[in-house]
């Protein structure tokens, strides 16, 4: 039915295509928000405390790759709440703008927790080492002094990463199945396209070079061990794909 | 009372002093430009899409991108500690037209949801509410759900699920509506009659929505990977 290395079929909601890159997507569909529709979410606001998005804490910006098309790579803005010492979840947009399409879910746990994960599993998840040490994540906006603990205990994490809407490809609505993504390495088809880095770097004064954030972080303490079951395709030279296919319903009652 | 109906004990040590303070200060300095733009709180249910018998409640956290859309975070629970267990994707009719034909029964309607009483914004008074779920009952939505608490998973395992939502009566199982009814002091029955003016889609419900009335599941499939590292990627 839908697979998340299909493109959609065209029609409005496709878009025209564009290139790589989340930024150049045209924006989603539809009439501009109206007076009235405001006046109610404000109105709503001010009786609802909305306590689980006040938990988001920490804004951090990197790169993720498609695990179906290593090639296919974005930019990705992570608003991260934290569960426990050890388990963070994260909603993760396009952009850090009003106007940032909401594009998927990021969980992040420390080594420990991952270990503790069956095989099958760890096979879904990516390391964060590489990312946090090339400078490539970063919390937007704070003094590389202040985020160094932070970065030195993001270092030894790993994350699972499904993707909901595939913009950079166009969509301006979110079609097809929800995509699998993996995190930059250092290798290839692993390494992020330096334009895409430059443009991040430029858009949010951040340096991530070796003069500015891998430099800093040079000393930082790299995990003893990366588990070999996380990042599959540096191991298979496979990528994962998600198909949606039509199956039989368990019902209590009939159905629609 | 339990913050959600689903109770599970996420593994982990507790957040340290130092690590939350931390947090504190750096996130006093940075924008949460997309997150500040969630002014809506809705609680339904969701049933997974090759199993109605497993349902969960759901706490919708949304924000209009525009008139036709809005898109939510979806917690297991209203509280600072509750799971981020899923997204939603909720469209105008006319959007949901312009759907390519294999993604419409990915997508559920919100009729009876909304019509039957179940669907609500905990802490906002009837009349207000129903102005907002008057467009609602006519939308469709596509939601994603990562996390199985339903099942007791205590970390996020497995793929993503596709979730579908109530279409009629008899389908939501009497334990968790009893659950959020007490929890919430609301009434399900007394907000179905206020809500029976309302109507759904002005076309009707699509025959391909609701997982074009069968089911669906997802699975994981390893794939080759395309090797060329060809720059930027044109798509056509």
């Amino acid at each position: 039915m839908s697979s998340s290395d299909q493109n959609p079929a065209p029609t409005p909601a496709s878009g025209s295509g564009t290139t790589g890159g989340t930024s150049a997507a045209p924006g989603p569909l539809g009439r501009p928000t109206t007076v009235s529709s405001q006046a109610m979410d404000m109105g709503a606001q001010v009786l609802q405390p909305l306590k689980p998005v006040r938990q988001m804490k920490q804004h951090a910006c990197s790169f993720a790759l498609y695990a179906h098309d290593m090639r296919r790579q974005l930019e990705a803005h992570h608003f991260v709440s934290r569960l426990n010492q050890d388990v963070l979840q994260c909603a993760v947009y396009d952009s850090d703008k009003p106007s940032a399409r909401l594009i998927g879910v990021e969980y992040i746990v420390s080594d420990g927790i991952f270990e503790t994960l069956p095989a099958e599993e760890q096979r879904l998840w990516h390391s964060h080492a590489y990312e946090v040490k090339a400078g490539l994540w970063t919390d937007v906006g704070v003094p590389e002094m202040l985020q160094t603990s932070e970065m030195g205990r993001m270092a030894k994490t790993y994350g699972k990463f499904w993707c909901a809407w595939q913009a950079d490809r166009g969509d301006r609505l979110p079609l097809g199945a929800p995509a699998l993504m993996v995190s930059p390495q250092a290798v290839e088809p692993g390494r992020v396209r330096a334009e895409l880095v430059r443009s991040r770097d430029e858009r949010f004064k951040v340096d991530s070079s070796a003069r500015g954030l891998k430099g800093a972080r040079v000393e930082m303490e790299e995990p003893e061990w990366i588990n070999p079951n996380a990042d599959y395709w540096r191991m298979h030279g496979k990528g994962f794909a998600v198909d949606v296919t039509a199956s039989e319903m368990k019902r209590n009652a009939p159905f629609p | 009372m339990a913050a959600s109906c689903h109770d599970v004990d996420v593994p982990g040590k507790p957040t340290e002093t130092g690590t939350a303070l931390l947090e504190t200060a750096t996130g006093a300095i940075q924008g949460f430009a997309p997150i500040n733009q969630i002014h809506q709180h809705l609680c339904a249910f969701h049933f997974y899409g090759d199993d109605m018998t497993r349902q969960v409640e759901a706490h919708h956290f949304c924000a209009h991108l525009n008139e036709d859309m809005r898109q939510c975070l979806i917690f297991d629970g209203p509280d600072a500690g509750a799971r981020l267990i899923g997204l939603e994707y909720i469209v105008s009719e006319e959007l949901f037209l312009t759907l390519p034909d294999e993604e419409k029964p990915l997508w559920h309607t919100h009729e009876f949801e909304v019509k039957s009483g179940v669907l609500f914004m905990p802490g906002v008074p009837g009349v207000v509410e129903r102005r907002d779920l008057e467009k609602v009952a006519k939308t469709y939505g596509k939601t994603i759900h990562f996390w199985q608490v339903d099942r007791g998973d205590a970390l996020p395992l497995g793929v993503p699920q596709i979730m579908m939502a109530l279409t009629r009566d008899g389908q939501l199982r009497q334990d968790l509506a009893d659950c959020v009814e007490k929890k919430y002091g609301v009434s399900f029955q007394k907000e179905r009659e206020n809500r029976a003016y309302m109507s759904g889609p002005a076309h009707g419900i699509h025959p391909l929505a609701n997982a074009a009335g069968k089911g669906l599941k997802t699975d994981i499939r390893e794939v080759d990977l395309p090797t060329a590292i060809a720059g930027a990627r044109i798509f056509t």
